[in-house]
C-alpha cells in the first residue's frame, strides 16, 4: 500500500472564524476543500459556491418512472394479458389507477432521493483518510475544520501550509491517505 | 437560499402614472356592460355577477388566512408582506358585502330552489330551514359580520402597532387567529356550499370547503407575489423583502397548486368511484360540449403547467416565470369558479357561454376597478409594511441580537 497525501486540515474555534477562512480560501482560488462543522453554519453553502443538490433529480426520476411503471403495470394486468369484464366496467380507467400510481411515485420519489443521497455522498465506505487525524472527531463536538485537498491544482504543502496559518488555522496537519 | 437581487440590481421604478386611471376606466367599462347584461337576460347576469364575485371572495379569503396564519405561526419573514394581505382581506367588509347585494336581490334569478317548493323535493326539504330566503340571507349576513369583525380587529390593532410599537398588539392580533382560523374553516366551507355549490342543491360533496380553501389560498399567494414583487421595483417594499421571501411564497404558491389539485382529484375520485346517479349527474353535466374541454384546461392549466414550471427551486424565484404564472393564476381561478358556477344554469348546458363573455368580463372589470381603487386608497394612507412589528428584523434579514448576549454570540451575518 502506498502512502499519498489526502491533504492538510485546519482547526478552528468559531463557526464566524471557520466562514471567513472559507471565503478567504474561496477567494485564493483553491478548487478542492471543504469545511466540516458540528451543525450548519449560515451562509457556508454560499461561500463554498455549492449549488441546489442533485438529490431532487433521482427523486424525480424514481418518482416518475414508479409512476409510469404502476400504470403500466395495471394496464398490462388488467386490460391486455388476462383482461376479466366485471360489472360492466371498464377494463382501464385512469382515475382508478391513479391512486395506487400516486402512491407509489411516493414511494418511489423517496426511494430516489435516499438512494440518489447515499450515491452522491459516495456511502457507504468504511474510512476516511481525516479519520487519521488526531484531533478531527473534534469536528463533532465543538470545533471547525477546513481541509484542502491534494488534489487541488494549486496544491503544494508549503504554500498550503503557509496560507492555512494565515487565515488564522490552528494545528494544522497533513493528513495521509492509506487506502 | 436564493437572494436573486444581490446578484443582479433591481432594475429602475416602473413609471406607473399613466395607469392611475386604470381601475376608474375598468370601473366605467365594467358599470356600462353589466347593466347592458342586466337588461338583456337577468338569469345571465346574476350568474356573471356570481362569477366574478366569486372570483374577488376567493381572493380577499385567501388573504386574510395568510394574515391568520402569519400570526398564529409567529412567522418572521412574512412581516413584509402582511399589509398587503390585510388591505385585500379588508376588502371583505364593507366592498364585497355591498358586491353581495345583487346577489340577494337576483336570488330567485339565480338559485331555481327558491322557487321550488320544500314539501315536492326531499334534497330541499333535508335542508329546510337553511336553503329558504330568510334562511340564505341571515346566513349570508353572518358570514360577512364574522369576517367583518376578523378582517375589522386584525386591521386596527395591526394599524395600532404603527404609532404605539406596543407587543400587546402582536397579542391581540393572535388572539384574533386564534378564534378566527376556527371561524375562517367553517365559514370558508359554508359560504361556498350556500352560494355557489348550492346551485346544484342535489349535490354533495364533503371535500368542497377544503377544494375551495385551496382556491382561496392560491388565488391569495399569487396576487400576494406579483403585488409584492411590484412593491419592490417600486422602492416601497425594498428595504423589507429581503429575497427570501419571494422563495417561501413561490413555495407556498406551489403547495397550494398541489392542495388545490389533490382536493379537486379527490372529489372527483369520490363521485366516480361511488357511482351514484346523485352525484355523478355533476360531472357529467361538466362533461358536455365545451365544458369537457374547460376540465382540460383546468387539469393541464390550473395543475399541471404550474406545478411543472415551479417545480425546480430556482424557478420559485425567477420573475419570468412567476410572475406570468401569478396573473394565468387568476384566469385559471375564473376558470375554476366558472367551472363550478356556470353550468348549474340551463342556459349553459351545452358548452360554455362564450357569447357571454362580455358579461362575465364586465361584471370582473367593474368589481375589480372598485376593488383595486379601495385597495390602493387604504394602502397609500398607510404604511405599507408594519413598520414597528417586532419581528421586523427577521423579515429585514437583519441579525439583531439580544443585548446581553452580545460578547458571547460571534459575528456571522455581516458577510452574507
Amino acid at each position: 500500500m502506498s502512502k499519498q497525501t489526502y491533504g492538510l486540515v485546519a482547526e478552528f474555534d468559531s463557526p464566524g472564524t471557520v466562514l471567513q477562512a472559507a471565503e478567504k480560501a474561496r477567494d485564493a482560488g483553491y478548487r478542492r476543500w471543504d469545511v466540516f462543522s458540528p451543525f450548519p453554519i449560515h451562509g457556508m453553502d454560499k461561500v463554498m459556491g455549492m449549488g441546489n443538490s442533485y438529490v431532487g433529480w433521482f427523486a424525480f426520476i424514481f418518482g416518475a418512472g414508479a409512476f409510469i411503471g404502476t400504470m403500466g403495470l395495471i394496464w398490462f394486468c388488467n386490460d391486455y394479458d388476462y383482461p376479466i369484464l366485471i360489472g360492466g366496467k371498464p377494463m382501464f380507467s385512469a382515475p382508478m389507477s391513479f391512486v395506487p400510481s400516486y402512491i407509489l411515485l411516493v414511494l418511489g420519489a423517496a426511494v430516489g432521493a435516499f438512494v440518489g443521497m447515499i450515491a452522491l455522498n459516495q456511502l457507504p465506505r468504511h474510512h476516511h483518510p481525516l479519520f487519521g487525524s488526531k484531533r478531527f472527531g473534534l469536528a463533532s463536538r465543538d470545533k471547525f475544520f477546513l481541509a484542502i485537498g491534494a488534489n487541488d491544482p494549486k496544491f503544494s504543502e508549503m504554500e498550503v501550509r503557509k496560507f492555512l496559518e494565515d487565515i488564522g488555522g490552528a494545528h494544522i496537519e497533513l493528513v495521509e491517505d492509506n487506502d | 437560499m436564493n437572494r436573486n437581487q444581490d446578484k443582479t440590481p433591481l432594475p429602475p421604478p416602473l413609471n406607473l402614472s399613466g395607469w392611475r386611471n386604470l381601475p376608474l376606466v375598468l370601473m366605467v367599462i365594467g358599470a356600462g356592460l353589466s347593466l347592458a347584461g342586466l337588461a338583456v337576460n337577468r338569469e345571465e347576469f346574476g350568474y356573471s355577477w356570481l362569477l366574478a364575485f366569486m372570483c374577488y371572495l376567493t381572493l380577499a379569503l385567501g388573504a386574510l388566512v395568510l394574515v391568520m396564519i402569519h400570526h398564529l405561526t409567529d412567522a418572521g419573514w412574512s412581516v413584509a408582506t402582511r399589509r398587503v394581505c390585510e388591505h385585500i382581506a379588508a376588502l371583505l367588509f364593507p366592498w364585497l358585502a355591498l358586491l353581495f347585494v345583487p346577489v340577494i336581490l337576483l336570488a330567485t334569478h339565480i338559485y331555481r330552489w327558491l322557487t321550488l317548493n320544500p314539501a315536492s323535493d326531499r334534497a330541499l326539504s333535508a335542508k329546510w330551514p337553511l336553503f329558504t330566503m330568510p334562511g340564505f340571507c341571515i346566513a349570508s349576513a353572518m358570514f360577512f359580520g364574522i369576517w367583518w369583525l376578523l378582517t375589522s380587529r386584525l386591521r386596527s390593532w395591526s394599524l395600532k402597532q404603527d404609532e404605539t410599537g406596543d407587543a400587546l398588539c402582536t397579542r391581540k392580533m393572535r388572539f384574533h387567529s386564534g378564534w378566527g382560523i376556527l371561524a375562517f374553516a367553517a365559514t370558508v366551507t359554508l359560504a361556498p356550499i350556500l352560494w355557489m355549490k348550492s346551485l346544484e342543491y342535489q349535490w354533495s360533496s364533503t371535500i368542497y370547503g377544503l377544494y375551495m380553501f385551496a382556491a382561496c389560498g392560491w388565488t391569495a399567494l399569487a396576487t400576494v407575489y406579483l403585488v409584492a414583487a411590484l412593491l419592490q421595483r417600486q422602492r416601497i417594499l425594498t428595504d423589507v423583502l429581503h429575497g427570501n421571501q419571494f422563495y417561501f411564497l413561490g413555495v407556498m404558491f406551489f403547495a397550494f397548486t398541489l392542495l388545490h389539485a389533490y382536493f379537486d382529484f379527490a372529489q372527483y375520485f369520490v363521485v366516480w368511484n361511488g357511482n351514484i346517479p346523485d352525484e355523478t349527474f355533476w360531472y357529467l353535466i361538466r362533461e358536455h360540449g365545451s365544458w369537457w374541454w374547460i376540465c382540460m384546461l383546468l387539469i393541464f392549466g390550473h395543475f399541471f403547467a404550474p406545478f411543472i414550471l415551479l417545480l425546480p427551486a430556482r424557478a420559485k424565484v425567477t420573475f419570468k416565470i412567476v410572475l406570468p404564472l401569478c396573473i394565468w393564476a387568476w384566469l385559471m381561478d375564473f376558470t375554476d369558479m366558472a367551472f363550478n358556477i356556470l353550468p348549474a344554469s340551463g342556459l349553459n348546458r351545452g358548452g360554455y357561454p362564450f357569447h357571454w363573455l362580455w358579461l362575465q368580463f364586465g361584471c370582473v372589470a367593474f368589481m375589480g376597478g372598485l376593488l383595486a381603487r379601495v385597495f390602493l386608497k387604504n394602502f397609500s394612507s398607510h404604511a405599507p409594511y408594519p413598520k414597528r412589528d417586532p419581528r421586523l428584523h427577521e423579515a429585514m434579514g437583519v441579525n439583531v441580537e439580544p443585548d446581553e448576549m452580545a460578547d458571547t454570540i460571534p459575528m456571522r451575518e455581516e458577510s452574507l
